[in-house]
């Protein structure tokens, strides 16, 4: 067994920034166990102010181009607050129909893309597309029709355009909703039962790991909450969203230029994997199975098996989407045009469940409707000192694994959480063949 | 027809791609080709372009010439370098959509790459003016790229 450690993963991401992995031991004592965000910090409060709110949501949703439709449902929901907008019962049914997509969206790529390689020991996703091709390309299908949710309800695969402030500015036919209906029950279904299918093959390769921590997600009575609910936490239960700020408690670290959050305990965990903790008996009957066949019982302790809990969302989310539909269809969509006249300038916080977690917006607006103050907290953020703890426990239980393996294992612990690293610049970095 | 930016335009030059999209909007040039805006979400442009017509697609493009240079190339001339070792779903961009869409054939047959060497990618910063008056010669290349087409494939 080795007593000394030396691990640096870098991880260069282009030009903003990057995730470095660090793991020091020296003589049996584990000096550095961490994961180092090293980013330009973000300006995106500071911008949004003196915006006005037809702007808020257009600026944030270009924050990340994966969780683009996460930041402008979120900001649409502080703003609304903000300025006593009421918005219909059809616009909440057609947001939801929207978090559907986006979640569907980016587990099932997360779970695919980069949890599969690693679980097929094939090093990436493009060794995976000749290994496995058909893999690849139910994963992109299933892209594929969960941008045409976006692009169906609100106008534009990326940086929707129907949805803003109050409701949307364009309507979808009943047509293009039961086509959408039918693409989802005949693809959509069909193709998570064989993404289920080959996790289910792989059920023995995922680290078996377990470390209780907090879980902290929203929580609703009427359904499994992604578009709106309570904050709730497993130590402590249900409080308000007006309460974020107790419930995240940001702090900065040294290693780090991405703040960190803690609640009850050192470290919390926000995510797929705190969705099924709390809220596992809102999920619809076809998800339960899935997770029984994937062997994810409540209570699950083990962060590798969020992308198992991202799969089983996946299947309610696919289902849940039909029924949303369905109900749409059966209430008639309604020709309304969206809630834009403010009835009161003040403060409001949005609290919403995207893929790596709840997301935070909070906004104070001055009367002319201009953006006074702004927070924003992510769940990378709130993850990032979970994932520190993670790693001072399990490096110490896997010792006696060669060096590399350990680093690889880390990555894999840090892949499970999907961190939203670097997302905003994408810059060709370009060598001419001479 | 499409015409694709890549880039996040609220860093100041990764947003030429965005710029030349809204240039072309307001003079409404190019009628008859669609506009993509990508923004930061490159890999879901894989069942967007265009199988068998032209693609152009602008990007801040880092080619080791000076800020503002405009350079056209395809895919093949250019090795666009692909990180293997993922950490986050967040790093998969045009290079890495490229490859994919190669190794699922289904990379379309016409892909111009249109790269505007960059000056500074900071948050709120706007294009630089370097990379802003650059834009008029991506919009003289593209009519090029259009003109070619039309000759090179009548009828598409």
């Amino acid at each position: 067994m080795s007593t000394n450690l030396d691990i640096k993963v870098h991880h260069l991401t282009r030009v903003e920034g990057h995730g470095n992995i660090v793991v020091n031991m020296t003589d049996g004592v584990l000096e550095k166990a961490r994961l180092e965000i090293v980013e330009a910090p973000r300006y995106f409060e500071a911008m949004l102010k003196g915006r006005s709110f037809h702007e808020a949501a257009i600026i944030t949703s270009r924050i990340c181009g994966i969780c683009s439709l996460g930041h402008q449902m979120t900001s649409f929901k502080a703003t609304e607050q903000a300025l006593g907008l009421e918005v219909s019962e059809q616009t909440v049914l057609l947001r939801k129909l929207l978090v559907h997509g986006a979640t569907l969206q980016s587990n099932i790529l997360h779970a695919l893309f980069l949890a599969a390689p690693d679980f097929l020991k094939v090093g990436s996703v493009f060794p995976l597309v000749a290994s496995h091709p058909d893999v690849v390309k139910a994963a992109l299908r299933m892209k594929r029709l969960a941008n045409e949710i976006a692009e169906v309800i609100s106008g534009r695969a990326v940086h929707p355009i129907s949805c803003v402030p109050g409701g949307f500015t364009a309507l979808p036919t009943p047509a293009q909703l039961l086509s959408l209906k039918e693409k989802l029950e005949n693809q959509m279904v069909p193709d998570l039962a064989f993404v289920a299918e080959v996790l289910a093959s792989l059920a023995a390769e995922i680290p078996a790991f377990t470390r209780e921590t907090e879980y902290i997600s929203l929580r609703s009575d009427d359904d499994y909450a992604l578009y709106d609910g309570d904050i709730c936490s497993t130590d402590t239960g249900r409080v308000s969203d007006a309460e974020y700020l107790g419930m995240t408690n940001e702090f900065i670290v040294p290693h780090s230029t991405s703040k960190h959050c803690k609640v009850n305990r050192s470290s919390y965990m926000v995510g797929a994997l705190a969705r099924w903790n709390n809220n596992h008996d809102r999920l619809c009957p076809a998800a339960l199975a899935v997770a029984g066949k994937l062997g994810l019982e409540p209570g699950c302790y083990n962060p590798f098996m969020n992308t198992i809990a991202q799969v089983v969302e996946a299947v309610h989310c696919a289902l849940d989407s039909v029924e949303i539909i369905d109900e749409l269809l059966t209430r008639g969509i309604v020709d309304e045009q969206p809630n834009q006249e403010p009835t009161r300038f003040g403060t409001g916080i949005g609290a919403t469940e995207v893929p790596r977690g709840i997301l935070y917006h909070e906004y104070t607006y001055d009367r002319q409707g201009r953006i006074a103050a702004a927070n924003c907290v992510i769940p990378t953020g709130q993850n990032l000192g979970n994932i520190d703890d993670d790693m001072r426990q399990i490096v110490p239980e896997v010792l006696d694994r060669p060096e590399k393996e350990i680093a690889h294992l880390l990555e894999m612990l840090v892949r499970a959480y999907d961190p939203c690293i670097s997302c905003s610049v994408h810059m060709l970095d370009v060598k001419f063949v001479k | 027809m499409k015409i694709v930016a890549v880039g996040n335009s609220l860093y100041g030059d990764d947003g030429v791609g965005a710029a030349v999209l809204d240039r072309i909007r307001a003079d409404n040039l190019f009628p008859d080709a669609e506009l993509i805006d990508a923004g930061t979400d490159a890999l879901s442009l894989i069942d967007r372009f265009e199988p068998d017509g032209l693609n152009v697609v602008i990007d801040a493009a880092m080619m080791g010439c000076e800020p503002g240079r405009v350079q056209r190339f395809t895919p093949e001339q250019a090795r666009l370098r692909i990180q293997w070792d993922h950490l986050s779903l967040h790093g998969f961009g045009l290079a890495e959509t490229f490859a994919m869409a190669e190794s699922i054939g289904c990379m379309p047959r016409r892909v111009v790459i249109l790269g505007v060497e960059p000056e500074e990618i900071r948050i709120d910063r706007g294009l630089s003016d370097a990379v802003a008056s650059a834009v008029p010669e991506v919009l003289q290349l593209i009519q090029a790229e259009v003109r070619d087409d039309e000759a090179d494939h009548p009828g598409h």
